[in-house]
């Protein structure tokens, strides 16, 4: 009998720990989000499967951050959560975001696109809007808890 | 409905470029994947088609990447790449005279800079994992390590060893770079810095002599 291989994963990571990144809030740096997330889902113990899911999906929660909004102000802060089984990121835009409605319509359907990419791809997500800043966040959950 | 949604099949497809399969099959999957979505789409459930649409051809769009045993490729191809930047990195050195830039290695590999940092952290991820893993057994993977019985691999060691390094006179730490870094043989430094191996040998015990009673024998945990 041949039983369950044995996972190997680097889970340097634990419940409660907390990262923060934050980065001038430009497309171009959207790399540093994934960078980062990658290296977190490693160490957490996501397969690589659930990786590539997350930083397709943090990707889509950066543009929903910085849609809308003048793209070359302000930062984008990115908060990882790490708790029993799941991760949580959220991402906040602290530019001035003008109020949702009042960008165009390419825009509107931009942002749909990347929440039902988000659907497809995490547990949870959601997007907030206070003070003229713009909050999305999502969770996924592992398939098995902490080691 | 078809043809309304072909534009969003096109764009899911795009953002899965990035993992090696080229445009034109994933477009293709995405246009199956739609039509499948068509057929199996349920007005009477209230859902809106598009997002519906959208997880139907994720759905497909991973399948594809499992069916096709990505995972396995992705982490060779990682590990190919990792193994690729030590010869260019050496390469480079050599024809530029310095260290050469992320860009660089990229334009060299044929690769994009995210990957190459990819690459760096996976490589060395997959150093740690494999000492950790022989730590306490009669393990072939430790054995296989035999030549490089210095441990300056993982990242922890590193990060234990940086303020100690820093120490060091540039060229001792140009040495230890050299070795366990780009994993050049004493004799290859001793070319590359002009001196004979025996020195290269002895510079190398002595820098880690030194780095040693800088950590205090400490081992990470």
């Amino acid at each position: 009998m041949i039983g369950e291989p044995e996972v190997v994963a680097s889970e340097t990571l634990v419940e409660g720990d907390r990262v923060s990144l934050t980065f001038p809030a430009r497309g171009d740096l959207v790399v540093l989000a994934r960078l980062v997330s990658s290296a977190i889902a490693a160490r957490v113990g996501f397969d690589i499967e659930e990786l590539e899911d997350l930083r397709l999906a943090v990707g889509e929660l950066c543009l929903l951050a910085l849609q809308g909004s003048d793209a070359r102000h302000g930062d984008l802060q990115l908060e990882f959560t790490i708790s029993e089984d799941s991760l949580d990121i959220s991402c906040t835009h602290g530019g001035a975001a003008p109020p949702r409605g009042s960008g165009n319509e390419e825009g509107a359907e931009a942002d749909e696109l990347s929440e039902q990419i988000l659907s497809a791809l995490v547990d949870e997500h959601g997007r907030e809007q206070e003070d003229g800043s713009v909050r999305a966040w999502l969770r996924k959950r592992r398939k098995g808890p902490l080691a | 409905m078809i043809t309304d949604n072909l534009g969003l099949a096109h764009q899911l497809a795009r953002r899965f470029l990035h993992r090696g399969e080229p445009l034109e099959d994933l477009v293709q999957v995405a246009s199956v994947a739609l039509v499948k979505s068509v057929d199996r789409f349920d007005e009477s459930r209230g859902v809106d088609f598009a997002a519906f649409a959208t997880r139907t051809i994720i759905g497909e769009l991973k399948r594809h990447f499992r069916d096709k045993g990505w995972a396995v490729r992705a982490s060779r191809r990682v590990q190919e790449l990792y193994l690729e930047l030590g010869h260019a990195t050496s390469t480079l050195v050599q024809e530029l005279g310095r260290s050469p830039t992320v860009a660089e290695l990229a334009r060299v590999t044929g690769s994009t800079e995210e990957a190459v940092l990819e690459a760096i952290e996976a490589g060395q991820g997959y150093r740690a994992t494999s000492i950790d893993a022989s730590e306490n057994e009669d393990d072939p993977l430790s054995a296989r390590m035999g030549e490089r019985d210095e441990r300056f691999d993982s990242v922890e060691d590193r990060a234990l060893l940086a303020p100690a390094l820093a120490k060091l006179p540039l060229r001792e730490r140009s040495i230890l770079r050299m070795r366990f870094i780009q994993g050049l043989t004493q004799s290859e430094i001793a070319v590359s810095i002009g001196v004979s191996q025996m020195h290269v040998s002895r510079l190398l015990a002595a820098s880690l002599e030194e780095l040693r009673q800088n950590i205090g024998h400490e081992t990470p945990e």
